[in-house]
């Protein structure tokens, strides 16, 4: 019951964003992080793509799409980190994929940041 | 104990010091090693100060100590236990209602069937290798970021 709640308050939460979207997105076209902001937007221009997710190796979110939010950022830089602490070779950056009958969320660092993508079957 | 010329030192020294081992060892049949009598052993220059320091931590010892003799003493009672019980688990009823409920996050649309999962086709590589594609893509966009500045951060007000 109280979960229920909480999944309505969030929705609520993304649908208040999306309205900003425009205005947002005018606004990111100005700041120096725009690189990183359009290929974001590039990324989603791919129909199977519905999240994608950029976050630093603290979990600090540092952009992101769709299905992923801000509050993953945590959880996706910890499962990069996690699945890279099993490879010996340092340099061999594991990718990361979870599965699900809806789609696939696919975990990959490179370098000092972590990038998810999730992907519905096409 | 474990010197190789230790027999050699049957004439007694004329200097103190040279005879005066470096850790005072206590005779451990005759003097237990947590009384205060091995100290008599060593020098009484050195007895002086390992007494000091000896007293210290005893009196930091004694600061640390709880009396648990003076704690039974003041026994409580079954019925005040069981209020007191009650007493705290109410408290903790009222809080646990006004904390929040930090709920696990988790990442979106996971299976409620892992069979169909695991029987369905491998992650194709296309994706993997997208994946990859993005992430580096991203990092090189993100070592792009640097500060432009546009105008000064420090500006005069125009006071009359």
């Amino acid at each position: 019951m109280l979960f229920g709640s909480v999944e309505e308050v969030d929705n609520n939460k993304k649908r208040s964003s999306c309205s900003k979207l425009d205005f947002l997105s005018y606004l990111r076209s100005l700041t120096m992080e725009s690189t990183l902001e359009q290929h974001l937007d590039d990324t989603m221009k791919n129909p199977a793509v519905v999240g994608v997710l950029c976050t630093d190796q603290q979990g600090h979110n540092l952009g992101c799409r769709g299905s992923l939010s801000d509050e993953h950022g945590g959880v996706v830089s910890v499962l990069a980190k996690q699945a890279a602490a099993l490879t010996r070779d340092p340099t061999d950056s594991p990718t990361v994929c979870l599965e699900s009958e809806s789609g696939n969320i696919l975990v990959r660092s490179h370098g000092t940041i972590t990038v998810a993508v999730h992907k519905i079957a096409s | 104990m474990g010197c190789c010329y230790s027999s050699e030192n049957e004439t007694p020294s004329q200097d103190p010091d040279e005879s005066k081992p470096l850790i005072p060892h206590p005779n451990p049949v005759s003097k237990p090693p947590n009384g205060t009598d091995w100290i008599t052993t060593s020098v009484p220059s050195a007895r002086t100060d390992e007494q000091a320091l000896l007293t210290s931590i005893l009196t930091k010892t004694a600061q640390n100590i709880i009396d648990v003799s003076a704690a039974d003493s003041v026994m409580m009672e079954q019925h005040e236990y069981m209020d007191k019980a009650r007493q705290y688990s109410t408290k903790l009823a009222v809080l646990s209602t006004s904390l929040p409920q930090k709920k696990a996050l988790a990442l979106p649309s996971l299976t409620s069937q892992p069979h169909q999962v695991l029987a369905s086709d491998l992650v194709p590589y296309s994706d993997v290798q997208q994946v990859g594609k993005i992430a580096a893509y991203a990092y090189s966009a993100i070592s792009q970021i640097k500060v432009d500045a546009k105008e000064d951060l420090v500006v005069q007000f125009a006071i009359p």
